[in-house]
């Protein structure tokens, strides 16, 4: 319906053009010949001006008259009338009762014009326009009178044919024209109302829409699009809010993500995680150290490029390989771009989504220089302890061996046979003492066997423990010893064992033909015992860790010897049981000086 | 040639080839024991291998070349700690090894059967 008032709406619009067309086009005409007449009147006017009146006489009049109508058109002239000087008529040509109607006031302007005059002036009760010209006769410098020529344009007929057809045509023309602009863009607009059915075919049956198949009318396609556009509005705001949601989601993630980047920052070993092509994804910060890099050099670059260590990288893609049997594989090398000395453990792994699909991998380094040197010590220490076992009873077997088979026939040489397996038995029993110790301290459950101990007792059995290695190195012992001997409350095997260790150090470390000083005194509370040799003495780096378990001394002096770094270790835990203290005092070359305090009371050991 | 730091050990070992009628060289460190058998060119050497200054097995290793020239037996007192710590040996020339303890005669057993086998 809309439709139609629009076009009953349209057909006024366009009428009403093309009856303003036609106005305009008549006004045009109109002027036109206005402005001929006027043209025309000026020169006929200047024309009749120039002839000289005396040669109007009646052949010439009529000569004049006819070349006057011939050159205008019928309907264009009026009247021509020439006036003396005085106002008398001297020609007219003009329709009867004429003159009679032209306005007083146009004649007496036109009589006074001096020069050439144009006024217009319309008769009573007549729509027509006249025109008149009026110019002044000159002869020999005089005026001797006037011409008056009068014009008028004829009415312009509306509807002439000339014109009617000019608009019939252009009607046409417009008409055609406005049908093919209406088809076109119908037709054009088809494959628009083709995705707004599309579009509308999308959503849910619960919308109504048009029956497609009613009308292609541009009408219809455009309640269409409507349609459609008003649906597009409602999915971008649904979309928006998916939008909003989306990010929402990434702003979580993101920081779960940074969480778990942080969590493996803080981990003491370096992770890198590659993708499937192996591009670097992330590498935490104990990672980025070793390689001094930057995240950002580092990100999206394959690992080959970053990690260029062959080993490494041959290890991971054997691992590729062995992925399926799930075995705990480690590659343990030294990465020379890292550090020198080094040594670290790689592992590789694979990194699955939840389906189980591989989606990267993970690869860690660990810097196990320390777990390795750890290892390393602590095999060097069973090396050492099985060593100090073994040689002691090799002795003893040996030595046995030759007495029982009596290949020894020297007398002298039997004892000091049946000498050295005595010593050798002692220094075992001592070790597996002290070995047995170390293994209670370890475990928590050494106990002080405590009594009454008679340091006499104490120091002669010390000191007669070393004299023989003493002997053998030359080396004095010398005695500054009360002439009562303290008692004290203790355990007297560990206290035994503490003074052996210190004195057989000395012993140990103290080249040939030195002195060794032991020396015990008595105060009120405490009872002092004093080792001091002339040995190779402890260096700077070295005091503070000589009585650290297994600790032992780089120092060729002292690493010459064999030892288990338990003894000392072993005395500093037997005097703290007694609630006593040690100190050290001591110079390379020039010797140490051990002091052991021990208070005479008993301690009672605080359970910690 | 006896090599070992333990002076017990080498006094038996010494004693005991001495009976069997033996010329026996002593030295209580690898490095002395090094330059002996450089200068002396014994045809027995028994070395420990934790001693001071250069332990025994590098004193093989070191000693190993010159029994191309020179050939000679080299008897490696060990205390057996682990399994693969002895696989060294078996890459030496002429290399045997005794664990600790040890009986002498077993010893000299063995030098008497190289000996034996060479003359």
């Amino acid at each position: 319906m809309k439709t139609r008032w629009i076009a009953i709406g349209l057909m006024f619009v366009f009428l009403a053009g093309i009856g303003s067309f036609a106005r305009i086009l008549v006004a045009q005409e109109q002027r036109d010949r206005i402005q001929e007449i006027v043209d025309k009147g000026s020169y006929l006017t200047s024309l009749v001006a120039l002839h000289p009146i005396a040669d109007l006489n009646e052949q010439r009049r009529s000569f004049f008259l006819r070349t006057l109508t011939q050159y205008v058109s019928p309907e264009g002239l009026v009247y021509c009338f020439v006036h003396d000087r005085k106002g008398n008529l001297l020609l007219s040509l003009a329709p009867e009762g004429l003159s009679a109607r032209i306005p007083q006031e146009i004649e007496m302007k036109s009589l006074l014009a001096s020069e050439l005059t144009k006024q217009d002036f319309a008769i009573r009760n007549a729509k027509d326009l006249y025109y008149e010209f009026a110019k002044p006769v000159f002869e020999e410098g005089q005026k001797r009178g006037v011409v008056r020529l009068g014009l008028h344009v004829p009415p312009l007929s509306f509807f002439s044919s000339q014109r009617v057809s000019l608009i019939a045509v252009l009607a046409f023309f417009i008409l055609a024209a406005g049908t093919f602009v209406y088809y076109g863009v119908a037709r054009a607009l088809l494959p628009i109302k083709g995705v707004s059915c599309e579009l509308q075919g999308n959503q849910s049956a619960s919308q109504r829409l048009p029956d497609p198949g009613k009308s292609s009318g541009i009408g219809a396609i455009i309640e269409n699009l409507e349609q459609s556009f008003d649906q597009i509005k409602a999915k971008l705001t649904q979309t928006e809010m998916q939008n909003l949601e989306l990010a929402t989601k990434l702003g979580v993630l993101t920081f779960e993500k940074n969480v778990i980047a942080r969590t493996i920052d803080s981990l003491g070993f370096g992770i890198i995680i590659t993708d499937i092509q192996d591009n670097i994804n992330h590498a935490n910060a104990y990672l980025l150290n070793l390689l001094k890099q930057e995240r950002k050099e580092v990100v999206d670059r394959p690992l080959a490029e970053v990690l260029g260590h062959e080993e490494i990288l041959a290890f991971i893609s054997r691992q590729e390989s062995l992925e399926n049997k799930s075995s705990t594989n480690h590659l343990e090398t030294t990465i020379s771009e890292f550090s020198q000395e080094d040594t670290f453990r790689v592992s590789a792994s694979y990194l699955r989504d939840v389906e189980g699909g591989v989606i990267g991998k993970m690869i860690s380094i660990k810097n196990i220089t320390s777990e390795r040197s750890a290892e390393k010590s602590q095999h060097g220490f069973i090396a050492n302890v099985a060593h100090e076992f073994l040689t002691p009873l090799t002795t003893i077997k040996s030595y046995n061996e030759m007495l029982m088979e009596d290949e020894i026939e020297d007398k002298e040489m039997q004892r000091e046979f049946y000498n050295t397996i005595s010593e050798e038995t002692s220094r075992l029993s001592r070790l597996i003492q002290n070995l047995l110790n170390l293994a209670k301290i370890e475990m928590g459950s050494l106990s002080l066997n405590t009594g009454l101990v008679k340091t006499d007792w104490l120091v002669q059995d010390s000191l007669a423990t070393i004299e023989s290695p003493a002997q053998k190195k030359e080396i004095i012992l010398e005695k500054d010893l009360p002439d009562n001997f303290p008692s004290l409350v203790g355990d007297k095997e560990l206290l035994k064992t503490a003074l052996i260790n210190i004195l057989g150090n000395a012993v140990k470390y103290s080249p040939k033909e030195t002195t060794i000083r032991f020396s015990l005194h008595e105060d009120d509370e405490m009872v002092t015992f004093e080792v001091k040799d002339q040995g190779h003495g402890i260096g700077k780096e070295d005091l503070p860790h000589i009585f650290d378990k297994f600790y032992r001394s780089k120092d060729q002096n002292v690493a010459e010897q064999t030892g288990s770094g338990l003894g000392l270790a072993m005395t500093a835990v037997i005097i703290h049981l007694h609630g006593g203290e040690i100190e050290v005092e001591s110079e390379p070359g020039e010797g140490s000086r051990f002091i052991i305090r021990i208070p005479k009371e008993e301690y009672h050991l605080e359970k910690h | 040639m006896v090599i070992d730091d333990e002076a017990h050990i080498r006094r038996v070992i010494a004693l005991k080839l001495q009976k069997r009628g033996y010329e026996v060289m002593m030295a209580s460190n690898g490095e002395e024991g090094l330059e002996m058998i450089k200068r002396q060119e014994p045809n027995v050497v028994i070395t420990d291998i934790m001693m001071p200054k250069l332990d025994g097995k590098t004193l093989c290793e070191k000693t190993n070349d010159l029994k191309r020239d020179r050939p000679f037996l080299t008897i490696v007192i060990t205390c057996r700690v682990s399994p693969n710590e002895q696989i060294w040996i078996e890459d030496m020339r002429d290399a045997v090894f005794m664990e600790k303890p040890f009986s002498p005669t077993r010893l000299v057993d063995c030098v008497d059967q190289y000996f034996g086998t060479e003359s």
